[in-house]
């Protein structure tokens, strides 16, 4: 009793047996195979196709009712199977391989095929590979590499597809090993063209599915219930749940997260790896295949002890064959050098066996290593971008202008990021599956892809760079009142030093000392803010403001620089900056800067406060030769990234916060080193004086407690010494002229002291 | 040395020049093909047939027009292209040649032979 099917065959109703119709489809599937590396297989099987339907429709005229399982079996040997194309092409003539490819490589073909005769044919076919001695090769016709999972698979009789998920298994955990083993693997382990001995293979149940058939698709395997592999991919989830129960429930419950979190989500990715590499049993071979004969442990167990006792039979023949072996290998080198000698032809060609085959393999190894690992740098990339996608996409936003950037930026995202990762997994799901097309059209397509990718990235990023071609800045001069005291404490406007506890979620994607304060649609707040101390030209305190900017010409630029907002409120004596300035999304992200240069009079102090340490500066130079600032900035200008405020520039002096500082002839300098000798003080005092009324001076009060009386004379050749250079000192001489007549008394040095003290 | 793989390496050269011969004399339906071939007791598989159509096809050397049959779909009619006709030509002169030396070479070994017998 067999079943009917009508199917659509070449655009005839044909009824057939199912039976038949499975044989058919193996049939047409071993042909696929076989002409997988031809460059016009469809066509080829189309042909073929077209034949079966002809005398299909031959059989159906002559008054069958359906075509059976005899049919299609005799329509199959007069077109030959694939092992009779090779004999046909490699082996005897055709009429032999007719019948005798029938009987015995193709045994496998038809023992799939008949799901009656399944048990039994299969039974023969083990039988028959069980009589040639058992050892490993490497698969030719099923590979996805170098045929080595395959061969073992056929070694212990599994599924390729189990062997290759272990030894993926044991190079991601394994740090490489399973890797490693299999290039000596590959390199030792002979090739050959192997019959497929598989007993059962690993299928996704599509009759019993919650989500994609694999966890019951494994329970068949492994003949266990279906339950358990549930249980196992849904442990993760379960004890998810049971763990954000127990957080909520009690508020310090810190327990197993981590464990889940890694564990689930690599049992999450298998999930879908298996989803994506198994085959869904379909056809009811399939369905028997998937079912097939138990295999466990112990099965496998029992192979290789039955391989194991007649090894010591097989050690000595074994001994003999690599004898054998090795000198035929001496004999390939021997030759292939002599080959490489005559011909420039690269040895790598002779795949034979080896040297030659063996340099091969490592290339290619080699070149596979390297290209997974570009593209798992790739795939992280892309994955860390998707993650901080968002923050981008807010970036973005201040970068770009107008339509084409924004488009342009996209479309290299996309091409150039998406493409590669895509292609990766086209690549590898095909690998896994099998599928080989050798049509290249898919690869070039991904290529020139990439390729406008890249483009539209180099438009963009030149489109980019344009716009911060120019700096321009402008300038604001404040005079400050005087402190109270002679002393100026600089500090940034908020009152707690919070810089370093911001909760935006955005920051942590940047350095928590980074330079964008904070960020949302409407405004970036920066801190490319840098302070300067430098010596004031008169008695007082000023502050000079340098805004500037970037822009695509220099009026765009010193629109945008100013537009900055950096308002600085003094109160007695704390001055306060901003804490950051702000840049709408409208004004964009040009590398806006403020300079500020707080100048300091002589004898003044000044401290600065912790806070102002949030400053961050750095500078983008897009096209560094073209830069004319003036005199003042080019000191600066060399500085490119400088997040460290701390540092002297020409004119400015270093400083460290919350240090008190005095302004000194020769730059700041600590009060409390300054304390310890009150002589250089005194010279500071005069620090603003020209050095030749210093030269006369010092002499002068060398000689004080020697000659007291010469002092007036001294000093009116002093007097007469400036009236001969012929310029009047003007009001800096007066406090000189003033402390030099003091010298003359024995008061002099309480003066000097208390001169120090006013400071 | 493999008997088989001899005569299999000597076969394989002139199978395309006898397909190619064979629908040189008029249209050919492949099944017809390997009919005539199996006729003159050259015996290929159809299954090795199409493949071997299809890349003579794709070099240009064959093309085929689609004719309606009563006993099924349509069917394929193969038949020569101007490359194909130059290419058979070669092939043909090249295969006189061998078969003028074979067989002047197999006889004289014959004749060697017979002499000796002799």
């Amino acid at each position: 009793m067999k079943k009917i099917i009508n199917i659509n065959f070449h655009g005839r109703v044909v009824p057939i047996e199912e039976t038949a119709y499975e044989i058919l489809q193996e049939y047409i599937e071993s042909l696929r195979k076989y002409f997988a590396n031809e460059e016009g297989r469809d066509e080829i099987i189309n042909d073929i196709e077209n034949r079966f339907a002809e005398l299909f429709s031959e059989f159906l005229k002559k008054g069958a009712n359906c075509i059976t399982d005899a049919d299609v079996n005799t329509i199959i040997t007069s077109m030959g199977r694939p092992a009779d194309f090779e004999q046909d092409e490699m082996g005897q003539a055709a009429p032999a391989s007719g019948a005798a490819g029938n009987s015995s490589s193709s045994n496998s073909y038809s023992s799939k095929a008949g799901s009656e005769q399944y048990a039994g044919q299969q039974q023969g076919a083990y039988q028959q590979a069980a009589e040639e001695p058992r050892r490993l090769y490497r698969s030719e016709n099923d590979k996805l590499l170098g045929g080595v999972c395959s061969g073992l698979a056929n070694y212990l009789r599994l599924d390729p597809a189990i062997v290759r998920i272990l030894f993926a298994l044991i190079t991601f955990g394994g740090f490489g090993l399973g890797f490693v083993l299999y290039i000596i693997l590959w390199v030792v382990v002979p090739p050959r063209s192997l019959v497929a001995n598989v007993r059962k293979r690993l299928y996704r149940n599509s009759e019993d599915r919650v989500i994609g058939g694999v966890a019951s698709g494994l329970a068949s395997y492994f003949h266990i219930e279906v339950w358990i592999p549930r249980l196992i991919f849904s442990l993760p989830l379960i004890l998810g749940i049971i763990t954000s129960v127990f957080r909520n429930a009690w508020f310090n419950f810190h327990g197993d997260i981590y464990f889940t979190g890694g564990f689930g989500g690599s049992l999450f990715v298998s999930y879908i790896v298996l989803w994506i590499v198994l085959p869904e049993a379909v056809t009811a071979s399939e369905k028997l295949e998937m079912r097939g004969e138990k295999v466990d442990l112990e099965s496998i167990k029992n192979t290789i002890r039955g391989d194991m006792e007649g090894f010591k039979g097989r050690a000595e023949k074994m001994g003999n064959e690599m004898k054998e072996r090795f000198q035929k290998v001496g004999e390939d080198v021997k030759q292939s050098t002599r080959s490489f000698a005559s011909e420039a032809y690269p040895i790598a060609r002779k795949t034979g066996s080896g040297i030659g085959h063996a340099i091969g393999v490592l290339f290619k190894a080699f070149f596979l290593f390297i290209a997974g690992t570009i593209a798992f740098a790739l795939t992280m990339a892309l994955i860390g971008l998707i993650f901080g996608g968002a923050g981008v996409l807010t970036f973005k936003s201040y970068i770009l202008t107008g339509f084409w950037q924004n488009l342009l930026a996209w479309a290299s995202f996309i091409l150039l990021l998406i493409i590669p990762v895509v292609a990766l997994l086209t690549w590898l799901i095909r690998r896994i599956t099998g599928t080989r097309s050798r049509s290249h059209y898919l690869g070039y397509a991904f290529a020139s892809l990439w390729v406008i990718g890249l483009i539209c990235f180099i438009c963009l990023v030149g489109m980019v760079v344009n716009n911060f071609r120019s700096r321009q800045h402008v300038e604001e001069n404040l005079t400050l009142a005087s402190p109270a005291h002679g002393k100026l404490l600089i500090r940034t406007t908020s009152a707690k030093a919070d810089y370093y506890d911001h909760d935006g979620w955005f920051d942590g994607h940047w350095d928590n000392n980074g330079t964008f304060y904070n960020m949302n649609e409407d405004s970036i707040s920066m801190n490319t803010i840098q302070l300067n101390l430098v010596k004031s030209d008169d008695s007082a305190y000023h502050v000079r403001l340098l805004k500037s900017s970037l822009g695509s010409e220099p009026r765009v630029a010193r629109e945008l620089a100013s537009e900055i907002v950096f308002p600085i409120q003094q109160t007695d004596s704390i001055l306060s900056l901003p804490r950051f300035f702000t840049v709408t999304s409208s004004q964009r992200f040009r590398n806006q800067q403020v300079v500020v240069d707080v100048a300091i009079p002589l004898g003044q102090r000044v401290t600065v406060n912790r806070n102002v340490g949030g400053y961050h500066w750095f500078n983008i130079d897009v096209n560094r030769r073209h830069f004319r600032w003036n005199s003042r900035w080019n000191d600066r200008q060399d500085d490119f990234w400088n997040g460290d405020s701390d540092d002297n520039w020409g004119r400015s002096y270093s400083w460290s916060t919350n240090t008190e500082y005095i302004m000194t002839k020769d730059g700041l300098v600590r009060t409390d080193k300054k304390i310890r000798n009150s002589d250089d003080g005194d010279d500071d005092e005069r620090a603003g004086r020209p050095e030749r009324k210093e030269r006369v001076e010092k002499p002068e009060r060398r000689e004080q407690p020697e000659r007291p009386e010469g002092g007036s004379y001294r000093y009116k050749g002093h007097s007469n010494k400036d009236g001969d250079s012929g310029k009047p000192k003007g009001h800096r001489d007066s406090a000189a002229v003033k402390s030099t007549a003091m010298n003359d008394g024995p008061g002099a040095p309480v003066y000097f002291l208390s001169a120090l003290v006013n400071l | 040395m493999n008997i088989e793989n001899t005569q299999s390496q000597m076969r394989k050269g002139i199978l395309e020049f006898c397909i190619l011969s064979v629908i040189r004399r008029g249209e050919a339906y492949p099944s017809d093909i390997v009919e005539e071939m199996k006729a003159a007791n050259l015996n290929i598989l159809e299954g090795t047939l199409y493949p071997l159509l299809t890349r003579l096809k794709n070099a240009d050397m064959l093309t085929y027009r689609w004719v309606e049959s009563n006993s099924g779909p349509p069917r394929k009619y193969f038949c020569l292209t101007p490359k194909g006709e130059a290419f058979y030509g070669e092939l043909e002169a090249t295969w006189n040649e061998l078969a003028n030396a074979v067989n002047t070479l197999t006889r004289r070994t014959q004749g060697l032979g017979e002499t000796n017998t002799n």
